[in-house]
């Protein structure tokens, strides 16, 4: 700093070339020495002055222009124009930067010039972003794998707090899907296809170049899909479901930028073509087959509409970024609150993000993020939305005094719960706490210019407190006199990845080698208390008269490590050649094999650069990749999945003295899941408007990991083992058009479709099946999510008995196929069938489209999922025949009949008292069609003109109105078709209890200055 | 400089790296290794009270009360329920019956728990080992009793020649344990007879009654034997019970109060399944279904502290109401509001709501309680039983009238030899074990062994069986099919050696 101080005022040249080259680093020095310097241009101050254009003419307001090296800098007013004076003693080689967001950047040496005007080309091709893959960065056009980029922009028009909710439907092969629309649950993200059947599925996340991190959707730069293995293996043990690799914003050299942004909005709950009965419409139906005073129907109170409301949502958010050549940042501030549609449900965020890049010295870069996180969830009272199903329309939810009634107490209720939640969460509550923070300290160090060492390290810490509260008033802490439950859990997780790089081009030969040595240590501890007998109101534990339960507490502890190496070789930016290594330890593993080993290849051909296309017109780029390898998976499974192990918990205790009980089969065998995936793909361009990706896969799994369950004989539940062999394999594209392009107005489409094949190969030990018995039981030669179950076979005409198909063997072992009104005759494995249906889809995408016309901008997003089945599984309460005479029941949906005397052709049998004869036990009778086509987003935004937001001395004022969810089109007669497609707990695709998701209109007020 | 912070950082570098090159290994807090869990004498005792608290899952002790109680008439359920407990009182069982599915699982892991400790404790072991050991071959049998009452057909149906259960015992390699196959009725009580024999051979010690002793095995044994219809050894091992001075039966109002006052303190258990307070179960309790109170034990509405659905049957309030002075009432609190007798309505004709308490209010906490599996009234009535059979006609009165003496009734209310009228002397300690034992899973057993038919007709869901449904007539003969449960679908799923029931 001194040494620029003296060069300022310096009043010998020597001097200030000497200090320029140090400031502009080495590679510059050459070059700068050997150019003399004019001695005119050192006496004076210059104005420059300039006019920047974009390609079709139009004057661009609000480009950054920026002194390199300095944080000197303007932007262009709405003219296009701007005017920069230089110091005199910055004016030896002056290189200028101008820039813009969606714009490529450019550098114009100033020389001697004393005006620019400059056309900024848009670098809106796919092709030519660049992206985080792996360890490095790469122009999506020179990438040999299969990626899928989303910006801050197209990411963030639905409203939602969870990244997964902003992704879906928005790149090919990533599924999303909500299994609630309780703002405190998380949706959940597939990457073609679920290879794994106990194991997770869940992508690996990598934020700001490690494993794991936190972060929120405003701060989000980018977000990066890897889906095959050449870019996911880098992350080798751990990348078998795909990798999202998250980049945070940063700030740019310049101006100190503020923007403010602000959302509110209104939600409320999809109930698609789903209709619960009113009084009239129950009594009705229940009159046919159970007797009830009709008195009843003089109240009709609607449960659902208790238990739902029109939600709030808010988001506010306040950035402020900027800094000079040497030292950037960004600081933003978010508050997130958003209310569930059902009744006490709600999620408020705090979220604080500092990103700060410093040169140190030439050779030494740091990076210092921080990312603090405050959540708190409220949970709906476990019964509001169970009770919102139902609950009868003849109990009434309000007194005459207007206070809610007390179902225990009131006279003659006629639910079978004797609950009325109103009541309930008077004075209950469940929530959850929790305080993350997530600290990176990363340093690049350039030993020569060819090699770089790195160190990216990561320390987390996270808190979380859960309190609920039963007052002794309800119902359900009434029988103790009150209850409550606190539990705490704390972790910590260190992880540090070194890295050394070596880059090197030998003329048209480019090579790159990358080492890395990475470890990773988590630790996580829990404990909780209960008491009972506390007065009413009373939620703290002093209060407590008496223990409810023994208190808890344990603490567990993970360990990985890994080594990889990965060489890059390109020639003339026409090939291109990828290889690595992975070796990976994770002390999840049985200790006779902890360690795996993994190895990726993927090539690429630009053969556009060839002479033979390149100057054809109407293929502008074209790239054909490959890529083989193999990825492995730990995720899932229990930190001590191997280990034969005898429980001393409290469970294992008996009579107040310690005891310790057999509680898993142990497996010192157990091993990673390998995944092994070859890829190919095609990115093409035609007309430089027309963006293809393409890409077909086939995943293989091998030695999967799998919680067998075991005969109850084994003396255990289960035992984790590594089994069998799954294969997805399927094709995947991505459309992008710019259909028009002109000066006020343009139209862009993307469209993007994937569809996945999954097969399971073979399984451990040449069995047919793993879960026999199960609705899903993974059996070879079959989809994963195919559900196989008793056959529903309809109503039987003369008598309105339920009817299911039963097989049996006659003599020469020929199955006979014939029906029965016994469930338990169809409910054996013999009755049991495969349907043909899976709660897998056949394919799902989205749709987009944006328009811009001037400062207006109007996008619609579609997302679609098509040919999986659903178990509605709710029906077994509300669609039962008569068992539970006291719930509601659903309305029959359109094409839905009831047998009413022989002769009937029916889909539902004759209602009876106590049921019909099992007829709700699971069986093909509850599949539906789960296809959907839904209106995710649809956008209506407004960016005030420039002349105007300047004068009130802002940069840019934006407004938008917005619409999450508004349309749906499903056959499925539940609220709404979204269900898990993953499997968790190795089942997919059932829908219970619903709670469905929200439809929202949001409006939002942007400013920055 | 330069040079130094190039050597500075390839420092920092290879102390990351090397930071990075350890495999470490960490041990469950909450768990112990299998290898390390069974070394020495020490933890033969914790082990063997990890098997004990398998009893206490609600997948066992909640599920096998449903199971052996619900079928019985004593019992009216007042409403149909979402739980399969409706399907065990009203017979209309299903292959992937919930209860049965947990009863048979648990049953297992405590077997298996027990076979892991027998194989382990040699036969010539110290006198706590041996004790030990003893213990966890009571538990095997009384496990593979209590399976084999439930999925096999009454002893006296074909001799015990009737599939029975898998019977796992120690030393059975996996492979043998995963495709193990259904052993005869007659094979699977020779085996837990000769358990208990040997347990009460290698038990010396006199613990509590919330774990095994030699009476608790003698006590058992002469359950088996009465339903083996080996009567001579029913008596011989009763007497070794009776005669052992260990037990008496509770009087007055500490019988009255039997089931609120905690094992340990009561005389008469035998072997009870010890819940500490900490152990309350709720809503999920046993006591749940068939009672819901105040704090202070007043009966309320159903949902106040339980789902309160399954009540004692008007058909046994009749006949518990013969004699007004019986304490046995004591065990029904009927639910008043303004002293009238409340009805549950959601069948017709309504069920009126005798709440039971054998199941709440242990130690003042209202869903509490530690289900008594033997008790000494019972031995006597099993001795009773046997001499009746054995034609003792006098040892199985005395027997009988000391548990109505008990009871409160007046002298006046024996039976002599020569009172009894129309009734056999086998109707009469039947009689007496209804009354006495009601709601402690014995009552179905009695009648469908002693080749007697189940007979309903009082409210119950039991009435949905019939057309029209307020026709409240059920007769379960004790050859009916359903007088035993399905094989659990899922384990035959799992090992297709094991044969359904019809």
């Amino acid at each position: 700093m001194r040494t620029f101080k003296k060069c300022v005022a310096g009043t010998y040249r020597g001097s200030v070339r000497y200090t320029l080259a140090l400031l502009l680093g080495a590679s510059y020095a050459g070059p700068m020495l050997a150019a003399p310097l004019p001695i005119d241009v050192l006496q004076v101050d210059r104005k420059v002055i300039g006019t920047i254009t974009d390609e079709s003419g139009e004057t661009m307001p609000g480009v950054t222009v920026l002194l390199k090296g300095t944080s000197l800098g303007t932007t262009t007013d709405i003219d296009g124009n701007f005017q920069l004076n230089i110091p005199e003693a910055q004016l030896g080689n002056a290189v200028m930067v101008f820039s813009f967001i969606g714009y490529e950047q450019q550098e114009i040496p100033l020389g001697s010039q004393a005006r620019i005007d400059l056309i900024l080309k848009s670098s809106v091709s796919v092709l030519d972003q660049v992206v985080v893959v792996g360890y490095s960065s790469k122009k999506v056009k020179y990438l040999s794998s299969s990626v899928a980029t989303i910006d801050n922009k197209k990411l963030r028009d639905v409203t939602s707090n969870e990244l997964p909710n902003l992704l879906q439907g928005k790149a090919p092969g990533v599924v999303v899907s909500t299994s609630s629309g309780d703002p405190t649950s998380a949706a959940r993200i597939l990457i073609r296809g679920a290879g794994t059947i106990s194991a997770g599925t869940t992508p690996l996340t990598v934020v700001d170049g490690n494993i794991g991190g936190s972060y929120n959707p405003v701060d989000i730069e980018n977000v990066t899909v890897l889906k095959d293995v050449a870019a996911t293996g880098l992350y080798g043990s751990r990348a078998a479901n795909g990798v999202i690799i998250v980049t945070t914003k940063s700030g740019q050299p310049g101006k100190t930028k503020f923007s403010f942004n602000n959302t509110l909005g209104f939600a409320t709950a999809t109930t698609g073509k789903f209709k619960l009965m009113d009084a009239q419409q129950l009594y009705d139906y229940q009159s046919t087959f159970y007797d009830r005073d009709p008195s009843v129907v003089n109240t009709n109170t609607n449960w659902w509409n208790e238990a739902f409301r029109t939600a709030v949502v808010n988001n506010h958010n306040l950035s402020v970024s900027g800094g000079n050549e040497k030292t950037t940042f960004y600081i933003s501030g978010n508050y997130y609150k958003e209310q569930g549609t059902l009744v006490e449900n709600d999620k408020t965020g705090y979220n604080f993000r500092t990103n700060l890049q410093s040169k140190l010295t030439d050779k030494l870069t740091a990076k210092v993020l921080f990312n603090g996180t405050f959540t708190k969830d409220n949970y709906a009272n476990s019964n509001t939305l169970y009770d919102a199903y139902n609950n009868m329309p003849f109990d009434p939810a309000y007194d005459e005094d207007g206070n809610p009634t007390d179902g225990r107490t009131y006279p003659d209720w006629q639910g079978r719960d004797r609950e009325n939640f109103l009541h309930s969460i008077q004075y209950n509550y469940s929530n959850a706490k929790s305080l993350t923070i997530n600290t990176d300290i990363n340093l690049d160090y350039a030993i020569t210019d060819e090699l770089t060492f790195s160190t990216y390290n990561r320390i987390y810490f996270g808190n979380g407190q859960s309190a609920s509260y039963n007052d002794t008033r309800t119902k359900q802490g009434g029988a103790n006199g009150g209850e409550l439950y606190n539990g705490s859990t704390y972790g910590n997780r260190l992880l540090t990845s070194n890295r050394l790089r070596y880059e090197k081009d030998f003329g048209l030969h480019g090579i790159s080698l990358l080492g890395v040595a990475e470890a990773e240590k988590s630790y996580n501890s829990s404990a909780s208390s209960s008491g009972k007998g506390l007065p009413p109101g009373r939620d703290v534990m002093s209060v407590a008269t008496t223990v409810l339960s023994n208190p808890t507490g344990e603490y567990e502890q993970v360990m990985f490590r890994k080594y990889l190496a990965t060489a890059d070789y390109n020639y003339d930016n026409r090939y291109f050649l990828v290889g690595s290594v992975v070796n990976e330890f994770s002390s999840l593993f049985g200790r006779n094999n902890p360690t795996a080993n993994f190895y990726q290849l993927g090539a690429s051909w630009v053969f556009s650069n060839e002479d033979f296309l390149k100057d054809n017109k109407t293929l502008t780029f074209a790239k054909v990749r490959v890529s083989n390898g193999t990825v492995g998976n730990a995720d899932g499974i229990s930190n001590f999945a191997s280990l034969g192990l005898y429980s001393i918990s409290q469970a294992a205790s008996y009579s107040g003295l310690p005891g310790a009980a057999p509680s898993q089969k142990g497996n010192p065998d157990l091993t990673w899941e390998k995944i092994r995936s070859s890829n190919i793909g095609f990115d093409l361009s035609f007309f430089n408007r027309i963006d293809l990706v393409a890409d077909a896969y086939v995943k293989e799994a091998s030695s999967l990991l799998y919680r067998q369950p075991l005969a109850a004989t084994t003396g255990y539940s289960y035992v984790w083992v590594n089994a069998g062999s799954v294969r997805n394999k399927g094709f995947e594209f991505s459309l992008t058009s710019t259909n028009i392009k002109g000066k006020d107005f343009s139209w862009e489409t993307n469209l993007n479709m994937a569809f996945n094949r999954n097969k399971v190969l073979e399984l451990s030990d040449g069995s047919e099946v793993f879960n026999s018995g199960a609705s899903q039981p993974i059996a070879v030669g079959h989809n994963m999510d195919e559900w196989n179950m008793p056959i529903w076979a309809g109503v039987d005409p003369e008598n309105g008995d339920p009817l299911w198909e039963k097989i049996t063997y006659d003599a020469n072992g020929n199955a006979v196929k014939s029906v029965t009104n016994q469930y338990s005759e169809a409910q054996t494995a013999d009755s049991r069938q495969f349907t043909g249906k899976s709660a897998s889809p056949k394919f799902t995408g989205g749709l987009s489209n944006t328009l811009d016309y001037k400062g207006f901008t109007l996008s619609a997003f579609l997302n679609f999922v098509y040919g999986n089945t659903i178990y509605n599984g709710s029906r077994f309460y509300f669609d039962n025949d008569g068992l539970y005479e006291s719930y509601n029941a659903m309305v029959l949906a359109d094409g839905w009949n009831r047998w009413e005397k022989p002769g009937d052709i029916a889909t539902h049998p004759k209602p009876v008292v106590g049921g019909n004869k099992d007829s709700n036990q699971t069986s093909s009778r509850y599949l539906e069609d789960g296809s959907y086509i839904r209106l995710r987003n649809i956008r209506l935004g407004y960016s005030v003109p420039s002349q105007v937001v300047n004068k009130l001395g802002f940069n840019a004022i934006s407004v938008f109105v917005s619409g999450d969810n508004l349309w749906t089109g499903t056959k499925f007669s539940g609220p709404d078709p979204e269900v898990s497609l993953t499997q968790v707990n190795q089942s997919s695709g059932v829908s219970t209890i619903r709670y469905p998701i929200s439809k929202k209109i949001l409006f939002g007020v942007n400013f920055s200055f | 400089m330069r040079s130094n912070s190039i050597y500075k950082f390839l420092l920092m570098g290879s102390l990351a790296l090397g930071s990075a090159s350890c495999k470490e290994y960490f041990e469950p807090t909450t768990a112990i290794d299998e290898e390390s869990a069974l070394t020495n004498a020490g933890d033969v005792e914790t082990a063997t009270i990890g098997t004990y608290a398998v009893l206490l899952n609600a997948a066992y002790v909640r599920s096998v009360h449903f199971l052996m109680e619900f079928p019985s008439d004593e019992v009216a359920q007042g409403q149909s329920s979402s739980d399969d407990l409706t399907r065990a009182y009203r017979y209309t069982h299903i292959n992937t019956s919930g209860h049965a599915t947990n009863f048979w699982g648990q049953a297992y892991k405590v077997i298996a728990a027990a076979n892991k400790i027998i194989a382990y404790v040699p036969d010539d072991a110290s006198t706590t080992l041996r004790q030990l050991k003893g213990e966890n071959m009571y538990l095997r049998a009384m496990m593979h009793y209590n399976l084999v009452r439930v999925f096999g057909r009454p002893y006296s149906q074909g001799n015990g020649e009737n599939p029975g259960i898998p019977l796992l015992l120690e030393g059975l390699s996996e492979e043998e344990q995963n495709d193990i196959s259904r052993s005869s009725v007659k094979e699977v009580y020779d085996s837990v007879i000769s358990d208990l024999l040997k347990a009460a051979d290698l038990m010396s010690e006199n613990k509590s009654n919330s774990f095994a002793s030699k009476e608790v095995a003698y006590a058992l044994l002469s359950r088996v034997y009465l339903y083996k219809e080996d009567y001579v050894n029913a008596v011989k091992y009763a007497d070794l019970v009776i005669d052992s001075g260990r037990y008496s039966l509770t009087q007055g109002s500490e019988f009255s109060g039997y089931f609120k006052t905690a094992p340990a303190s009561n005389p008469e258990t035998i072997f009870a399944i010890r819940h500490m307070p900490v152990q309350d179960r709720g809503f999920s309790a046993i006591g749940s279904m068939y009672f819901s109170s105040d704090p202070s034990g007043t009966p309320q509405g159903q949902g106040v502290s339980g789902w309160a659905e399954i009540y004692a049957s008007q058909k046994y309030i009749d006949f518990l109401s013969q004699h007004p002075d019986d304490l046995r009432k004591n065990f029904i609190s009927p639910y008043m509001v303004d002293g009238e007798l409340q009805h549950n309505k959601k069948l017709t004709p309504t069920t009126p709501m005798y709440y039971i308490n054998k199941y709440s209010l242990q130690e003042g906490v209202i869903n509490l309680s530690s289900p008594v599996y033997l008790r000494l009234a019972e031995i006597y009535l099993n001795r009773a039983e046997a001499n009746a059979q054995l034609g003792n006609t006098q040892e199985a009165l005395e027997d009988v009238n000391l548990i109505r003496t008990r009871a409160g009734l007046p002298d006046s209310e024996l039976y002599t030899s020569s009172n009894m009228g129309s009734k056999s002397l086998m109707d009469v300690v039947l009689e007496e074990r209804w009354l006495e034992l009601a709601f402690e899973g014995h009552r179905a057993y009695d009648l469908f062994r002693n080749n007697r038919p189940m007979e309903r007709d009082y409210p119950g869901t039991h009435s949905l069986n019939n057309t029209p449904t307020t026709n409240t007539q059920q007769r379960v003969m004790p050859t009916d099919d359903r007088v035993i449960f399905f094989i659990p679908q899922v384990e035959i799923d799992r090992n297709s050696n094991l044969t359904q029931n019809p």
